[in-house]
């Protein structure tokens, strides 16, 4: 990997709101092919992060490239790298779910068949088919979540960024929704996790960074960091400092 | 300027998927409420008002005021609520997360609203031409003024769409100015008729020379010169639409 453009890099990120500092001179890289694990308590400055790289935040100093391209200055390229799944479920109430897909590709500059038959492809992988013509709003919670994850996918982004994804789920869609990350991240695509699950992180993440008051406060690979202990052990030692 | 073509193109037509999902409160409205308006004024009293100018009579000097009217109201509430809607449900980060510059996102909604405006206005012409045997003579002057409207009228409901905090603060301009100024504005009577203190007082309102423009559409005759109602919607046009962008390429209350 060494060399290689990450596929994240954050350089010395400032993000305020007013006089109060939501991200405060963070900088860290993601290689192509990991998966990382953004951690923090709430408030701590992860989602802002998030926002920053994906357009929803304007930036206050600092940078943001994904594999190279300049969040801001060459904005069209980045964003065609990276897919959003947010924690709240905002699809488009007008759309059935297969056209919640569409329609984002489209917005995306992709269309014709080899969208339709990427979003019927992800449908099925997602076990969402029988759904395809339905409304979100008919979805149990399980399956908006994983519609959130088949959406963040449909353009084929080589950086997917999972803003706590599987809050709010039973053990069960738990377990299977690792399963798909793990499937993704093998097959190449990087993946960027946000959780308060610590042995989801722990579980999953080749690294973790850890941030608290908008600083980052931790940087490690899993192993290294959680040495003999556990991650949650780590993560309390470090944040209650 | 327009990189993303598709982009631009899918957020036209996610606009028009919206309308006819919404078609109750979108389309039939103004059809209804315009049937009502000619049957009611334009056959009913209207038949006892005569001396309409260009020799029409008053249900014929009526439909394109009503077409205006309902125009008017539609543009703006739809691209204001379509906004509103999107930053409440947060499901307008779909367009900004995605490769859509501030322009492509604004032409989208602003097209939508001009496609939107034609098919209800022919809707609408075509009841006039059904129920009071009146049609447009200037299809070019009929197109133009519509899309210059609606432009108007959709930025200034991308605007309003911003700017509001809750539903109601979208009615705000509806009911304290567009409203007031679209009646007093000549959609049920010419200025001509009016008092000369009223009719001075009209030339300061916008709306007079949208309708007016529009009506020149259909009789051929106006009481303002056409150049200069032209002038004042493509201004006030032009206007709001560079508002509209500029709050949206700055991310006002879009992006924080």
């Amino acid at each position: 990997m060494n060399g290689a453009v990450p596929a994240l890099r954050i350089d010395k990120l400032v993000k305020r709101y007013g006089n109060f500092t939501a991200v405060d001179g963070i900088s860290f890289e993601v290689q192509e092919g990991e998966f990382f694990g953004l951690l923090g308590p709430n408030g701590a400055g992860k989602t802002t992060t998030i926002n920053a790289i994906v357009g929803l935040a304007n930036i206050t100093s600092g940078s943001i490239a994904l594999f190279g391209h300049d969040v801001v200055r060459d904005w069209r390229t980045a964003r065609r790298q990276v897919g959003l799944a947010p924690q709240e479920y905002n699809f488009d109430r007008y759309l059935n779910i297969r056209d919640v897909l569409i329609f984002q590709a489209g917005y995306y500059g992709i269309r014709g068949k080899a969208v339709q038959q990427r979003a019927d492809m992800l449908l099925e992988r997602f076990d969402l088919a029988s759904k395809a013509k339905q409304p979100y709003i008919k979805l149990s919670g399980g399956m908006k979540r994983r519609l959130t994850l088949a959406r963040a996918l449909i353009h084929e982004p080589k950086l997917v960024i999972l803003d706590e994804p599987t809050a709010g789920v039973d053990v069960e869609l738990r377990l299977e929704l690792w399963s798909l990350l793990r499937e993704l991240n093998t097959n190449g695509t990087t993946i960027i996790l946000t959780t308060h699950y610590l042995e989801e992180a722990e579980e999953l993440c080749d690294r973790i960074g850890i941030i608290q008051t908008g600083k980052l406060i931790a940087l490690e690979t899993t192993q290294k960091l959680i040495g003999e202990g556990s991650l949650q052990d780590v993560f309390l030692e470090l944040t209650r400092r | 300027m327009i990189v993303n073509s598709v982009g631009f193109q899918t957020l036209v037509k996610r606009e028009m998927v919206r309308t006819f999902s919404i078609i109750n409160q979108v389309i039939w409205p103004p059809v209804i409420q315009t049937l009502l308006y000619v049957f009611v004024f334009g056959l009913g009293l209207g038949s006892q008002i005569k001396n309409m100018p260009a020799g029409v009579s008053y249900a014929q000097f009526l439909i394109p005021g009503l077409i205006m009217l309902q125009v008017i109201d539609q543009t703006y509430s739809e691209s204001s609520s379509s906004v509103f809607q999107g930053r409440f449900m947060n499901s307008i980060q779909e367009l900004l997360i995605a490769p859509l510059s501030a322009i492509e996102m604004i032409l989208g909604y602003v097209v939508a609203g001009a496609v939107r405006a034609v098919f209800i206005a022919l809707l609408i012409t075509g009841l006039g031409l059904v129920f009071v045997h009146t049609a447009p003579t200037n299809w070019g002057l009929y197109v133009l003024t519509i899309v210059l409207v609606a432009v108007l009228f959709s930025s200034l409901g991308i605007i309003f769409g911003l700017l509001a905090e809750k539903f109601d603060h979208i009615a705000v301009l509806t009911t304290f100015l567009i409203t007031p100024l679209v009646f007093v504005g000549g959609v049920f009577t010419s200025a001509r008729l009016l008092p000369p203190l009223v009719q001075k007082i009209s030339l300061f309102n916008p709306m007079f020379y949208m309708i007016d423009s529009f009506r020149y559409s259909y009789t051929g005759v106006g009481d303002a010169p056409l150049a200069l109602s032209l002038t004042v919607v493509s201004v006030l046009a032009v206007a709001a639409f560079a508002v509209a962008l500029r709050m949206t390429a700055a991310g006002f209350k879009l992006r924080t």
